[in-house]
């Protein structure tokens, strides 16, 4: 894939494969094109040159219907996007209702059951401004989650939150990563990365520099660079994955 | 000798249904008005743009009572279908609407583009069509937006509808100076008896829905206060 | 056609044939506008300092008086003014007569008429223009009125060299829009048998019987000064930026 905003190159041909119930982390430094990468892989951002294929459909062919292709691509992003005018509740079932075209009912039971799978059904009735950012978060993957997607991406769904908040979405994240979900997730949450993802891609001005198994990244990364960015990310985010294993283990 | 109550009686009875008719009517062609040219500036191509952004600045450059006198006078054959009796009555009208559209115009063209652009990619990648987004995310949410600048705007139309008066249609303004004609020496007195009337049915309601509605808007995180 | 019986060119030439009347009118709006605009200035300055540091009963009378004056028409102000007042100031002109080619011009510095017109434009206009000032001293913030008074300011010489300084470049802007539109308001005035512009037009109609062409011609001179002023304003707003401010 390559993509380009004027002079600058974001994207320099990154290529990958994805695989049904695998959890792909992508990391890398700011402005190295991770978002810009996902925003590709759906479509809103289509790339210059390149090809994404969906279960073996070409959608970057001319004439594919990009909104069906995005019912099946969720997203979730890092200032959550949640629409201020409608409550949690809403936020989940309009896409079943104008884009699915669920009957009012139907879109309800499920958008319940979606923020019931994200501990937000309580919170069903609140507006968007009315909930912490954790909460709007939870809200957000519900809403991602409640269109059945084959596939979720996660666009720094951490990064804008507040420390003591950031446990509750990295939760709800592990419980739908080993539910089988498929996600591309940019992150910095290595402690996450360590516990489910299935492959760690390294992204650096807009190229992959390394990818393997999380084992691979924290045993014996190759580049220096990986292991530079790595050093800086524990003495940022280090207490972060003491809490994943916090999680893990209360799990069991 | 008429005391306060007969003044009052007397204008409202003579002209608040007129000039309520006025400001209604004219609102409500500067909002269709208003949403269309809106639209063109926001999403339009270049053309339609500057189509619209002239009509702004057009209507917004002339005088109220100038516009009024085109359209009474200057082309009364505009108005060849309404009885002609009635036909100032619906140059005004007409004049009123069309330069409120220009005001309500640059209204809504801010209410739209202030609504959060994360928010119609989040709808977008929820596979919605740019028209479903418009329709579900960005209308209710720029219309709700709206609402304090949009009752300032029917505060102005109802001021402007006063304008009749210089074409002979008993509005209240009319109204009460055809009172103060009538009974000379209640000119102060009855121009006060307006004055006050006029404030009592904008104030009230640009304060309900200025302050009261940026308040809500405000907690329900919209336009970012 | 159902607009025009008549030639619309020679229509447009005939009413051009007018122009002493038209120019006599046009100096009349804009000496109305700029009497309106500078007291309007002054008065609005007065108010919206009232309105911010005058403390309760001075900050709520003049708030009462902004508020009043945005919720009435200019016509009830005006006719309040003329009518409702009872001013005793009696019939009189204070005049020039001069001649351009073979049309003599007459331009009416003052008398009753102008001076109310100018006194309720001024009224009106100081309301709209203090709530813009207000708004400017507002968004400047109490921090800096207090760092002031920290290093031995009084308060009124904060206000002074600290607050009104800042606040009336922020205030260029959205002041201009009200600046830049005030001459389309003066033409209430012609209500009260002022000869200005559009005053001026009325007759040229009665005397014509062209009554679009005329309106049109009168309604592009308005859109002419209004872009010419709001160019004007805008160049002063670039020349007096600050960075950061």
């Amino acid at each position: 894939m390559w993509k380009s905003y004027e002079d600058l190159q974001v994207l320099k041909g990154v290529s990958f494969e994805l695989a049904e119930k695998e959890v792909k982390v992508i990391f890398g430094p700011s402005g190295s094109g991770k978002s810009t990468l996902l925003r590709c892989i759906n479509m809103l951002n289509p790339p210059d040159k390149g090809e994404i294929f969906l279960h073996g459909k070409n959608i970057t062919a001319s004439g594919v219907n990009l909104n069906e292709i995005r019912t099946r691509i969720g997203m979730v992003f890092q200032h959550f996007n949640l629409f201020a005018h409608l409550k949690a509740i809403d936020n989940v079932s309009i896409g079943l209702r104008r884009v699915k075209g669920f009957s009012k009912e139907e879109a309800r039971e499920k958008a319940l059951e979606a923020l019931e799978r994200v501990k937000m059904a309580e919170w069903a009735d609140h507006y968007p401004a009315q909930l912490s950012g954790g909460q709007q978060q939870r809200v957000g993957i519900a809403r991602a989650l409640s269109m059945e997607p084959d596939i979720i991406l996660f666009d720094e769904p951490t990064s804008a939150l507040d420390p003591e908040l950031i446990g509750e979405v990295l939760q709800v994240m592990l419980d739908i990563a080993k539910a089988g979900t498929t996600m591309v997730v940019v992150t910095h949450e290595m402690g996450f990365a360590k516990a489910v993802a299935t492959e760690m891609i390294f992204l650096s001005e807009g190229a992959v520099i390394e990818r393997g198994t999380p084992k691979h990244f924290f045993m014996k990364p190759e580049s220096e660079r990986v292991r530079k960015f790595l050093k800086q990310l524990e003495v940022l985010y280090g207490t972060h994955e003491q809490m994943i294993d916090l999680l893990e283990e209360e799990e069991k | 000798m008429p005391d306060l109550a007969d003044i009052l009686i007397y204008i409202v009875t003579k002209g608040l249904a007129q000039t309520l008719l006025m400001t209604v009517l004219g609102l409500l062609i500067g909002f269709v008005l208003g949403i269309i040219l809106a639209l063109m500036r926001v999403y339009a191509g270049k053309e339609l743009n500057w189509l619209a952004s002239g009509y702004e600045k057009i209507f917004r450059g002339i005088p109220i009572l100038v516009l009024i006198y085109i359209f009474a006078f200057g082309v009364p054959e505009l108005f060849w279908y309404v009885d002609p009796l009635q036909r100032p009555l619906a140059s005004i009208i007409f004049a009123l609407g069309l330069r409120s559209g220009a005001y309500q115009s640059q209204i809504f063209r801010g209410a739209i583009l202030s609504v959060n652009p994360g928010q119609i990619e989040a709808a977008r990648a929820l596979g919605m069509s740019g028209l479903q987004t418009f329709r579900h995310v960005v209308l209710p949410q720029a219309l709700r937006l709206a609402m304090p600048s949009w009752s300032n705007e029917y505060s102005v139309v109802i001021k402007d509808s006063s304008f009749a008066y210089a074409v002979g249609i008993v509005e209240l303004t009319r109204a009460a100076y055809n009172f103060s004609y009538a009974f000379r020496g209640f000119w102060t007195v009855s121009i006060g008896v307006l004055a006050i009337l006029y404030f009592l049915l904008t104030y009230p309601i640009t304060k309900l829905f200025g302050e009261h509605q940026t308040k809500k808007l405000k907690k329900l995180g919209m336009g970012g206060g | 056609m159902i607009f025009q019986q008549n030639n619309p060119i020679g229509e447009i030439f005939t009413i051009l044939g007018y122009w002493d009347r038209i120019l006599s009118g046009f100096l009349t709006t804009m000496w109305l506008y700029v009497w309106a605009l500078m007291i309007g200035f002054f008065l609005g300055l007065l108010l919206s300092l009232f309105r911010q540091y005058g403390g309760r009963i001075l900050s709520r009378v003049s708030g009462g008086y902004i508020e009043f004056i945005r919720g009435t028409p200019l016509i009830a102000q005006l006719f309040f003014i003329f009518y409702g007042l009872n001013i005793p100031v009696g019939t009189w002109n204070v005049l020039a007569r001069f001649s351009i080619f073979d049309k003599n011009i007459t331009f009416i510095f003052l008398n009753h008429r102008i001076l109310f017109g100018i006194i309720a434009l001024s009224l009106n206009s100081a309301a709209y223009q203090a709530e813009y000032l207000r708004s400017s001293i507002m968004s400047i913030g109490a921090g800096q009125l207090m760092a002031a008074q920290s290093i031995g300011m009084s308060r009124v010489a904060g206000i002074r060299h600290i607050i009104l300084p800042q606040a009336l470049r922020r205030v260029i802007p959205a002041w201009s829009n009200e600046a830049a539109y005030l001459p389309k308001y003066t033409v209430v005035v012609s209500l009260i048998g002022a000869t200005e512009l559009f005053g001026q037009a009325k007759s040229i109609v009665a005397d014509s019987f062209i009554s679009l062409t005329t309106y049109i011609i009168v309604a592009i001179i308005f859109l002419i000064t209004i872009a010419i002023i709001s160019k004007g304003l805008d160049t002063l707003h670039k020349r007096t930026e600050i960075p950061g401010l």
